[in-house]
């Protein structure tokens, strides 16, 4: 295939069974920064980086999602095997790398096997040693590659063990002539017999007897061999017996975390402690932050003055991003926990936890994961939910994430609850805010039931069913894993979402001060301030925003809204954080020694109907306003992912339309039904 | 013939045999259910369903009707 004369750069894959360390190690090497998670199958697409210079190695390495054998059960999967077998880029490759988990030997060697066996290059890294010999046991590596015909080199990676000695290897293996060739490896579909299977596993068990040996032993170098025969296998027996050992810690948290009915009270008193503590936790930081930015934009406006460039820099830059960069810590608080969640181990508890319920509404325990990572992100979560093997389950999966409230939302519900609850009542508007989150989990799960009972319509695949995950021994989180991984997921949204938020802010900016840039008005007898009140709202009501708001009136209308929040919704629609910039920009917040987001809220609060006097946000208005967030797909990117994964434009646009009208609907009954019942 | 569904909480068993008819079976021998092996259960969610086993020094959850093709001595 690889015809060319063109000289290529060798390219190593990193494969292996799920939760064995692939991740680790490739952003050991790479200097990349995925994330790992004590969960099987955080990983669910592969990625390819260039080795760090410092290992002097030039090469291509790929990180792909785990398998447990070369037959593949779900898209993640099939992704992998897809990858080694022939990458489109790449070919195959040059070398396979096998992390192998030593402490879970005779499960982990399967997919060894099946790899030479099917003639691939490999190499084996075996990782977690410490967790083997905490058990008091090693492994004798010349034996083990004895029986299995490789070279393998025992690493860690989370702090680079072992590193330079796997590439060492890897160079190595490259440069001998024999392996110079791309291997053409075999699609074997003949060895997945039960039969076979049965077989392999016997013969990996009979290895593993041969090279587990005690830790105290391999440490003090006593020699083995030695030994008499006897004395050896005897200890051997003793050695598969400790290394089939539970972690005793493990066990004991279990006792109360998958106790039958303790286990879903747990559940949900870990499911509401992360999001009532957002906003408490948060606040402080908060407020400090509003403060700063109420301070540059008022002084921005006195130094420039009154001119449209002081305009421009202190409400159209300083206010647009600065109203969203105050909910940093929020969206930080809420990776973090979520991080620390991954991290431990929970998350394989909670989706076989919940398996059942969801199981009967159409859904699988395993869209737990991608419907968590939806109070993220829909877009990494709908990419997780390819570990859902049965595709019903995992369209249906994708089809209701776009409900689950996603950290964009957070701002927008910030906003709007520090609206409904007066300052220093953080705790009030946290069980809000935790309320928000329940019912939109329950919405969801209700979509979910609904579309279950006319899927055969919408998705036609007969797939069956099945739930088997490993659930990984309980771990301390490691705070500086956690951080760095929170860090970089804050990063990687605020880039995604930054440039979105400040170039709406520039565009609305425009579209609110021109073309009537300086109004005439009658000043005589007011003061500075006042006439440049006057000014701004005259500037307003001319402007081409105005203009544009009119069309969209007769439809905010009936939710007790104007065009003003109609501009901003429609804005929302590139990124719901946008509302809460554009917000803050049409009512033109900027007050004197204001903290920035008091001050949009107080010219919320002043904000009356055009020509009526009537107030505009009032609390069945807000309320109505976060029903319309809770079920309006805004969010381009979502829309796009969608189409990717479910592979065609029908569920994309089904969720669309039936998202963003059920918002307009709901958002009706709410505004319309609380006045009703006399609530303003 | 009992099957791994039928265990009782901590009680351990041998496995004999996979039921075969059962489209998950080969699943649940790659990850490591072979005949020969011995399990535990260790826990059971609510409903009963799914259950958490002991197998080769780790806990793997499966569905109910999935420890009923694991077929115990
Ligand atoms: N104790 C121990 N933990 C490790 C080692 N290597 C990785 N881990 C942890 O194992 C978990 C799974 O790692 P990850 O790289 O995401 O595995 P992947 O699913 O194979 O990509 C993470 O929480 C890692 O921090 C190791 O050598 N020893
Ligand atoms: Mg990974």
């Amino acid at each position: 295939m690889n015809i060319g004369v063109q000289k290529q750069i060798p390219f190593i894959t990193l494969i292996g069974p799920p939760n064995s360390g692939k991740t680790t190690l490739f952003n050991y090497i790479s200097g990349k920064n995925f994330k790992t998670v004590n969960y099987p199958g955080a990983t669910v697409e592969y990625s390819i980086a260039k080795i760090l210079k410092k290992f002097n190695f030039e090469a291509n390495l790929l990180d792909s999602p785990g398998i447990i054998s070369l037959f593949p059960e779900s898209l993640d999967e099939k992704v992998s095997i897809d990858a080694i077998y022939n990458h489109p880029k790449f070919g195959s490759p040059d070398v396979v790398i096998i992390t192998v988990d030593a402490s879970q030997l005779s499960r982990h060697l399967l997919l060894v096997h099946q790899m030479i066996e099917a003639k691939f290059n490999v190499i084996i890294a075996l990782t977690m040693i410490d967790m083997l010999n905490k058990k008091g046991l090693d492994i004798s590596i010349p034996d083990l590659e004895l029986y299995i015909g490789c070279k393998i080199i025992k690493v860690d990676g989370r702090i680079g063990k072992g590193v330079d000695e796997l590439l060492e290897a890897v160079k190595k293996d490259i440069a001998n002539p024999k392996s110079n060739r791309k291997t053409n490896p075999i699609l074997s579909g003949h060895n997945n017999q039960s039969a076979t299977l049965i077989e392999l596993f016997k013969r990996i068990e009979d290895i593993e007897r041969k090279v587990l040996i005690p830790y105290s032993l391999s440490n003090n170098d006593i020699d083995l061999t030695a030994a008499n025969d006897k004395l050896k296998s005897l200890s051997n027996l003793l050695n598969i017996k400790s290394a089939k050992q539970l972690d005793p810690m493990t066990l004991k948290i279990d006792k109360v975390i998958l106790h039958k009915y303790w286990g879903l009270a747990v559940f949900f008193i870990i499911m509401s402690t992360i999001f009532t503590s957002i906003f408490w936790l948060a606040s402080p930081i908060m407020s400090i932050i509003d403060d700063a930015f109420g301070f540059l934009a008022s002084h921005a406006f006195s130094i420039l003055g009154n001119t449209w460039y002081g305009d421009f820099v202190s409400n159209g830059i300083i206010t647009g991003v600065g109203s969203v960069l105050i909910f940093v810590p929020q969206i930080l608080i809420l990776f973090l926990i979520l991080g620390i969640l991954e991290d431990t181990g929970y998350l394989a508890r909670g989706a076989m936890l919940i398996d059942k319920p969801l199981s009967k509404i159409g859904l699988n325990g395993r869209s737990f994961v991608p419907m968590l990572s939806g109070f993220a992100c829909a877009i990494p979560a709908m990419l997780a939910a390819r570990t859902i093997p049965n595709k019903k389950e995992r369209l249906l999966t994708i089809f209701i994430i776009p409900l689950m409230s996603c950290s964009a939302r957070l701002p927008v519900y910030a906003l709007l609850i520090a609206f409904l609850f007066p300052a220093g009542k953080a705790w009030l508007a946290g069980i809000f805010l935790t309320f928000i989150y329940l019912f939109s989990t329950t919405t969801a799960v209700v979509v979910a039931a609904l579309l279950n009972k006319f899927r055969s319509k919408l998705f036609s695949d007969k797939d069956r069913s099945s739930f088997i995950l490993e659930l990984p021994s309980y771990r301390k989180p490691k705070f500086s894993v956690v951080l760095n991984n929170a860090y970089h997921s804050s990063k990687l949204y605020f880039k995604k979402a930054g440039p979105i938020i400040l170039g709406f802010s520039m565009i609305l900016w425009f579209l609110t001060y021109f073309p009537n840039t300086t109004p005439k008005i009658n000043g005589s007898g007011l003061s500075q301030d006042k006439i440049i009140q006057i000014q701004k709202s005259e500037r307003l009501a001319s402007s081409y925003a105005s203009d544009l708001g009119k069309f969209i009136e007769p439809v905010m209308r009936p939710l007790g809204l104007d065009w003003r929040v109609g501009v901003s919704l429609i804005s929302a629609f590139t990124a719901r954080e946008v509302f809460v910039s554009s917000l803050a920009l049409i009512f033109k917040v900027t007050e004197r020694g204001q903290p920035l987001q008091n001050s949009i809220i107080e010219a919320m609060r002043k904000a009356t109907i055009e020509g009526s006097g009537q107030k505009l946000f009032t609390t069945s208005t807000i309320i109505g306003l976060i029903v319309f967030f809770i079920f309006a797909l805004q969010c381009l990117s979502t829309i796009a992912v969608s189409k990717k994964e479910t592979g065609g434009w029908k569920i994309p646009l089904i969720q669309l339309f039936v998202f963003t009208t059920s918002a307009y609907i709901f958002a009706f009954l709410a505004v319309n039904g609380l006045k009703l019942i006399g609530i303003p | 013939m009992r099957s791994a569904a039928e265990l009782k909480y901590g009680e351990k068993g041998m496995i004999d045999f996979i039921d075969e008819s059962h489209p998950s079976a080969r699943r649940i021998l790659e990850v490591g259910f072979t005949p020969g092996q011995e399990i535990q259960l260790i826990s059971k969610s609510i409903f009963s369903d799914p259950m958490a086993y002991s197998i080769r020094g780790t806990l793997i959850a499966i569905r109910k009707s999935e420890a009923e093709c694991i077929k115990i001595l």
